[in-house]
C-alpha cells in the first residue's frame, strides 16, 4: 500500500479521490488533536475513505525533559478516535529545558542516551498498549556522538521493542551530508523489524549539504535506493511525504504510481498495512 | 533519567542555540551546519505568529517583528505541544513585558487578543448545539445563541482593519462578538452596541428579553417600542447570520 500526507491544501482533492488516490493516508496528530469545526468534519470524512496511519511530531522521544503524559494522553484518545492503525514517532528531541522547539533535533549517539530512550519507548508502548515505529531522521551534523549512527539505532530498537520506521530519503540525505554508504548503513540496520516506509523530496543548498525539506519531488537516486531496499525487507506501507511546494494533484499521484510499480515488482504479495 | 551530564550538557547546548542563534561550541558538532538548525526552528515559529496575527504582523516593521519574535521564542519557554496554539503564548508574553507601552502601541492588547481569538474559535472542540424549534416569541422564550462565540470588549476599534494612527486615535468602548458559523467553521465578527453586548451576555446567562428589559434604565437607556423594536430586529439578523441559532426547545 501507497499512501500520502495528509495536508490542508490538498485535503478536498483526497475526499473526492478522482485525481489522487492514495491506498491510505497519514495524519500528523498534533496538527489536529483538540480541533472542532471544518478541520474535523473533513479528518472524519478522510477516515471514512481511507485507512488512517499517524506520524507523531512533539513526543521528543531524545528529550532530557520528562515525558509529557497528558500530551500522550490526548495522542492515545485521537488514535481511538480516528481508528488509527500504526503510529510513529522520530528518534529525536524536540524539547528541552522545559520549552518546545517545534522541530526535530539530533540525539547525542551514546549508550547513555540508548538507554534513556529505551526506557522512554517502553513507557510510551505501555501507556498506549500498542507498539510504535520510530523514524531514522535526517540530521546535518552529529553531536558529542560515541557510538556510530547504525550501532545506536540498532540498540535502541532491540532493546525497546519497538519498530523501524524507514524513511528512505532521510538515509540518503545523511549519507551525503555525512559521506557514507548507504546501502551498507542500511543493512546495519535491524531490517525485520521495519514496518514502515516514507518517501520525500529534498533539496540540495550546497555542494556537501542537502536539507530534508519535503518540498520537492523525490528524485532518482531516491527511488533507486527504494527499489533496492525494500528487496531486503517484508512488505510493509510506503508513504509519500509532501509538505511544502504543492504541486498539481496529477504531479503526486505519479510519484505515487510510480511507487507503487517498485513495490509490486518486489512485493509479490499486497503489502498489508500493517506489517 | 539515565543521561550522563555530557550528554544533557550537549543537548541543552544545541536546544539553547536554537532558541537565540548564539553559538557556544558543542562537543562533535559541525558549527557551520549548525546554522541551519537555527533558520529552520526560527522559521517555524516566526511563520506561525504571523499566520496567526496577520494584521499585527502587517503593521509593525520588519526589525521589530524579528525583534519580538526572538526576544519571545528566545526567553519564553513555549508550553504549547501543538504549534497553532502558540499564540495564546505569544499574547500573553507581549502583556506580561507590556510591549503596549514599551513600543507606544495601546491597541496592542486588544489587536493580540482580537487575532489570537479568532485562531482559538476556528479551531477549539466543538461545543455541543443546543436544541431549538424555530417558532417561539422573541420576548418570553429563551433564546438559543450559537455556544461558539466570545464577546469581546475593546478600547480600540482593532477590528475595522484601520491603519494604526486610526486605530489609536479613536480610543472609546467597543464591542464585539466573534462566532464560528456552523456551515464551514469561518470565523465571523460583529460590532455591537453597549446595550446589544448587554443583551447577548444575558441571554448566554439564560435569561428571556423579558427578563433583561427591565435593566435597560440602569444603563441610562429608556425602555419604550423601538427599542424593543430593534433589538427584536438585530436578533432576528443574527439568526440569518448564525449567531441566534432559534428558540430554546422547551423541556
Ligand atoms: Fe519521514
Amino acid at each position: 500500500m501507497v499512501g500520502l500526507g495528509f495536508r490542508r491544501d490538498f485535503a478536498e482533492e483526497l475526499i473526492e479521490g478522482k485525481l489522487i488516490t492514495p491506498d491510505f493516508v497519514e495524519f500528523a496528530p498534533e496538527n489536529w488533536m483538540n480541533m472542532g469545526g471544518y478541520w474535523r468534519k473533513m479528518l472524519h470524512k478522510v477516515v471514512d475513505k481511507y485507512p488512517v496511519l499517524c506520524h507523531g511530531l512533539s513526543l521528543s522521544i531524545g528529550s532530557p525533559d520528562d515525558l509529557d503524559m497528558p500530551f500522550l494522553q490526548q495522542v492515545k484518545d485521537f488514535l481511538d478516535e480516528f481508528q488509527v492503525q500504526l503510529y510513529s514517532e522520530h528518534l529525536s528531541y524536540s524539547k528541552c529545558d522545559n520549552a518546545h522547539l517545534y522541530d526535530l533535533l539530533p540525539i547525542p549517539f551514546r549508550k547513555d542516551a540508548v538507554q534513556h530512550i529505551v526506557q522512554r519507548i517502553q513507557t510510551v508502548q505501555d501507556f498506549l498498549q500498542r507498539p510504535i515505529a520510530m523514524e531514522i531522521v535526517s540530521y546535518y551534523t552529529p553531536v558529542a556522538a560515541e557510538m556510530s549512527e547504525s550501532a545506536f539505532i540498532r540498540d535502541i530498537v532491540q532493546q525497546s521493542g519497538c519498530k523501524l520506521l524507514l524513511d528512505v530519503n532521510n538515509i540518503y540525505v545523511n549519507a551525503f551530508n555525512h559521506q557514507y554508504d548507504a546501502k551498507q548503513f542500511i543493512q546495519e540496520l535491524p531490517l525485520d523489524r521495519v514496518a514502515y516506509i516514507h518517501m520525500a523530496g529534498h533539496e540540495q543548498v550546497s555542494d556537501d549539504l542537502i536539507i530534508d525539506t519535503h518540498g520537492e519531488a523525490i528524485i532518482d537516486p531516491v527511488y533507486d535506493l527504494f527499489d533496492w531496499t525494500i528487496q531486503h525487507i517484508q512488505p510493509v506501507p510506503v508513504l509519500l511525504e509532501r509538505d511544502f511546494n504543492i504541486p498539481e494533484m496529477p504531479a503526486l499521484q505519479e510519484e505515487l504510481s510510480r511507487l507503487k510499480q517498485i513495490c509490486a515488482k518486489h512485493w509479490p504479495a499486497k503489502n498489508e498495512l500493517v506489517a | 533519567m539515565n543521561l550522563s551530564p555530557n550528554t544533557y550538557e550537549a543537548q541543552q547546548l544545541f536546544s539553547q542555540y536554537c532558541r537565540d542563534g548564539v553559538y557556544k561550541p558543542i562537543p562533535g558538532v559541525n558549527p557551520a551546519r549548525m546554522e541551519h538548525y537555527r533558520r529552520l526552528v526560527f522559521n517555524v515559529v516566526r511563520d506561525n505568529l504571523e499566520s496567526t496575527f496577520p494584521i499585527l504582523f502587517q503593521q509593525t516593521d520588519e526589525d521589530t517583528w524579528l525583534f519580538w519574535v526572538n526576544d519571545f521564542f528566545q526567553h519564553h519557554n513555549c508550553q504549547a505541544t501543538q504549534v497553532w496554539k502558540m499564540g495564546e503564548e505569544f499574547y500573553q508574553y507581549a502583556l506580561a513585558q507590556d510591549w503596549q507601552t514599551k513600543y507606544q502601541l495601546p491597541h496592542l492588547r486588544d489587536l493580540l487578543l482580537f487575532e489570537w481569538t479568532e485562531m482559538e474559535l476556528y479551531n477549539m472542540p466543538d461545543i455541543p448545539y443546543p436544541a431549538v424549534q424555530a417558532q417561539g416569541s422573541w420576548e418570553n422564550n429563551h433564546i438559543a445563541l450559537n455556544p461558539e462565540h466570545r464577546l469581546l470588549v475593546f478600547n480600540y476599534p482593532v477590528h475595522q482593519h484601520a491603519t494604526i494612527t486610526e486605530t489609536t486615535t479613536r480610543e472609546g468602548h467597543y464591542f464585539v462578538v466573534q462566532y464560528r458559523e456552523p456551515a464551514e467553521g469561518n470565523i465571523l465578527f460583529v460590532e455591537v452596541s453597549a446595550w446589544l453586548a448587554f443583551v447577548l451576555e444575558q441571554l448566554h446567562n439564560g435569561f428571556t428579553l423579558q427578563d433583561i428589559f427591565p435593566y435597560a434604565p440602569a444603563l441610562h437607556i429608556e425602555v419604550n417600542e423601538l427599542l424593543v423594536h430593534n433589538t427584536i430586529s438585530f436578533l432576528q439578523d443574527m439568526r440569518a447570520r448564525k449567531l441566534v441559532l432559534g428558540f430554546a426547545a422547551e423541556v
